[in-house]
């Protein structure tokens, strides 16, 4: 079972020519919730993005490994297959797809030929119940005008049914008010809580401790300037709620 | 008067309406609405209009439903009641409605030199006009279409252009009384080698009136299009309001679509937005939805397919919307 887990080793990308990763070692067991945290800039999102296989990011060096599968040489639909999940901060709208309609096609791909459209739907109804979503959510389009708060909202709802083996939360609760970061919390417990999330292992990237109030880590990694600095436990995102990232980075001499 | 309703049998027709039992009556897991429960929501003796119809044809027929009843009575039958089911609540319906409109009939072997025209009046004006357009390969179709709504009328002109090599539409909309509201919505999809001209035009006259044009267009293969839309807005039309929106959406690098719009606004208390895009998928939608499992086919049709929606919505039966949602997936996945 070694080859169990999110593990990424060594890992540089680019973007445009500019190295904004600079070797990234981490692993995320399964079951377990790691936060990454780091200031503006750090490239905690183009972590996300170069895991999740988005063309304007070049990986140069290193591996990102999901269980045994090597990621890196996959099409962004075949890693959300073998088991990855990416919550966007700025998710794209599309008008005129259906938010039940993309939802069913996400499911029948991550996890084909498992429920009937009318399972489905009950199932969709349930967890959007967890969520405070209200019902008319399934008569819009994709994020088509909707405010920051209910686009958040959405990704949550599709961590949910989708119940990935590792779930990258790429500043899910920037923006959010308490209740709505509430219901984020709920969402991630309720699919630990469940048969199909049990094991799901967590990386939840955050500029701000307040998130890990309501999820607590096994384990946080902080990362300034492309590099992971420092490890630790949740006792590290106190210290950073108290201290900020300065101490850290003058402590761990990495630049400015 | 052979075939076509007396009062009498429109009478009759309108009675087995509401006699005749759908087997719809309880919503089920198969049905969700109660037949039973949809009425005609306009009088059937308040309507008032009339057709006229030009032809310059010596061998095509062109007449109003009246005379092809009396003149035509064979092909009338064919056409007419074959069309209509017997025993089928709705159809009573049909029956009882089919007093305005024409009857045209085009034999096999007959090409036609000057256009047919059918003009349509209608005394309370509130004209909801949908066609789709799917003829075969090598047809090439030329519609206009003229609309001068009356006082407070709403029009609303929904067309689909899919078939044909070659298809020229003129969409016309003349506003020459107050408090009209009149709709456009096309949508236009060459693939292959057609080509697709459409030109509307609409025209306040006077103010106070509404209008909305909304053109969604896609091109694929070496299809070519080219969509002109007019906006004038006559200096005392004080207090119009004139939207139009125009989408299109390049599926290939051989594809072409002109996107011309032309507003010309000499009244100075008026709304008129315009907005016009045309640009290939976008690739953060597409990155976004492949993120989620879906392969990068199954994505580009849905965003594809997603981006007709608005037009879609616009046509009037969810049996016309499906239709054209099928032949737009065909033509996306050619």
């Amino acid at each position: 079972m070694s080859d169990q887990g999110l593990r990424v080793a060594g890992l540089r990308a680019s973007v445009e020519g500019n190295e904004i990763l600079k070797g990234i070692d981490l692993a995320v067991e399964p079951g377990k919730v790691h936060a990454l945290m780091g200031p503006n800039g750090s490239g905690k999102s183009t972590l996300a993005f170069s895991l999740a296989g988005h063309p304007h990011y070049d990986v140069t060096a290193g591996s990102a490994v999901l269980d045994g599968e090597d990621l890196l040489t996959l099409a962004p639909d075949k890693r959300a297959r073998a088991g990855l999940f990416l919550s966007f901060q700025y998710p794209a709208a599309i008008p005129g797809v259906k938010v039940p309609n993309f939802l069913y096609a996400a499911r029948q791909a991550v996890r084909p030929g498992e429920l009937t459209p009318g399972k489905f739907r009950t199932l969709l109804l349930e967890k959007m119940d967890v969520l405070g979503m209200d019902p008319s959510f399934l008569g819009r389009y994709l994020n088509d005008g909707f405010s920051g708060g209910e686009k958040k909202r959405l990704e949550m709802l599709q961590m949910a049914v989708l119940a990935p083996k590792y779930a990258v939360l790429d500043e899910t609760d920037s923006g959010l008010d308490v209740d709505a970061l509430q219901d984020v919390g709920d969402t991630i417990q309720a699919l630990r809580a469940s048969d199909e999330g049990k094991s799901t292992g967590f990386l939840i990237i955050t500029h701000y401790p307040r998130i890990l109030q309501h999820i607590t880590p096994d384990v946080v990694h902080v990362m300034i300037d492309g590099r992971i600095v420092k490890t630790g436990g949740p006792d590290l995102a106190q210290r950073i709620e108290r201290e900020g990232y300065d101490t850290l980075r003058e402590e761990t001499g990495a630049l400015a | 008067m052979p075939n076509l309703p007396t009062p009498q049998e429109r009478d009759a027709a309108l009675s087995a309406f509401a006699a005749t039992r759908t087997g719809r009556e309880k919503p089920s897991q198969y049905w969700k609405i109660d037949l039973e429960t949809l009425m005609p929501n306009a009088s059937l003796d308040g309507a008032a209009g009339e057709v006229t119809i030009e032809s310059a044809s010596s061998r095509a027929i062109a007449v109003d439903l009246q005379t092809g009843a009396r003149d035509h009575a064979a092909l009338f039958e064919r056409a007419f009641r074959r069309a209509i089911e017997p025993q089928h609540k709705f159809a009573h319906l049909a029956l009882a409605n089919a007093r305005l409109g024409a009857f045209i009939y085009i034999p096999a072997d007959c090409a036609l030199d000057e256009p047919i025209v059918v003009r349509y009046r209608a005394a309370e004006g509130d004209i909801t006009y949908a066609s789709a357009q799917f003829a075969p390969q090598d047809a090439r179709v030329i519609f206009t279409r003229v609309a001068r709504p009356g006082r407070d009328a709403r029009v609303a002109w929904a067309s689909a252009e899919l078939g044909a090599s070659l298809s020229l539409t003129e969409l016309v909309i003349t506003i020459e009384e107050p408090g009209v509201d009149a709709k456009i919505a096309t949508l236009f999809f060459p693939t292959g080698s057609q080509h697709v001209d459409i030109v509307s035009s609409v025209d306040h006259r006077i103010g106070d009136a509404t209008s909305e044009t909304l053109v969604k267009s896609a091109a694929a293969g070496r299809g070519q299009g080219r969509y002109l839309g007019n906006i004038r807005i006559a200096a005392h039309a004080q207090h119009s309001d004139a939207s139009l929106r125009d989408d299109a959406l390049l599926l290939s690098q051989t594809a072409h679509i002109d996107s011309i719009p032309a507003l010309e606004i000499a009244a100075n208390d008026v709304k008129a937005y315009h907005g016009a895009t045309v640009g290939a998928l976008d690739d953060e939608s597409i990155f976004y939805m492949t993120s989620r499992g879906i392969d990068r086919e199954a994505a580009e049709r849905m965003i594809a397919l997603g981006f007709f929606e608005p037009a879609i919505d616009r046509f009037p039966t969810e049996a016309l919307r499906e239709e054209l949602r099928t032949a737009l997936q065909a033509k996306v996945t050619s």
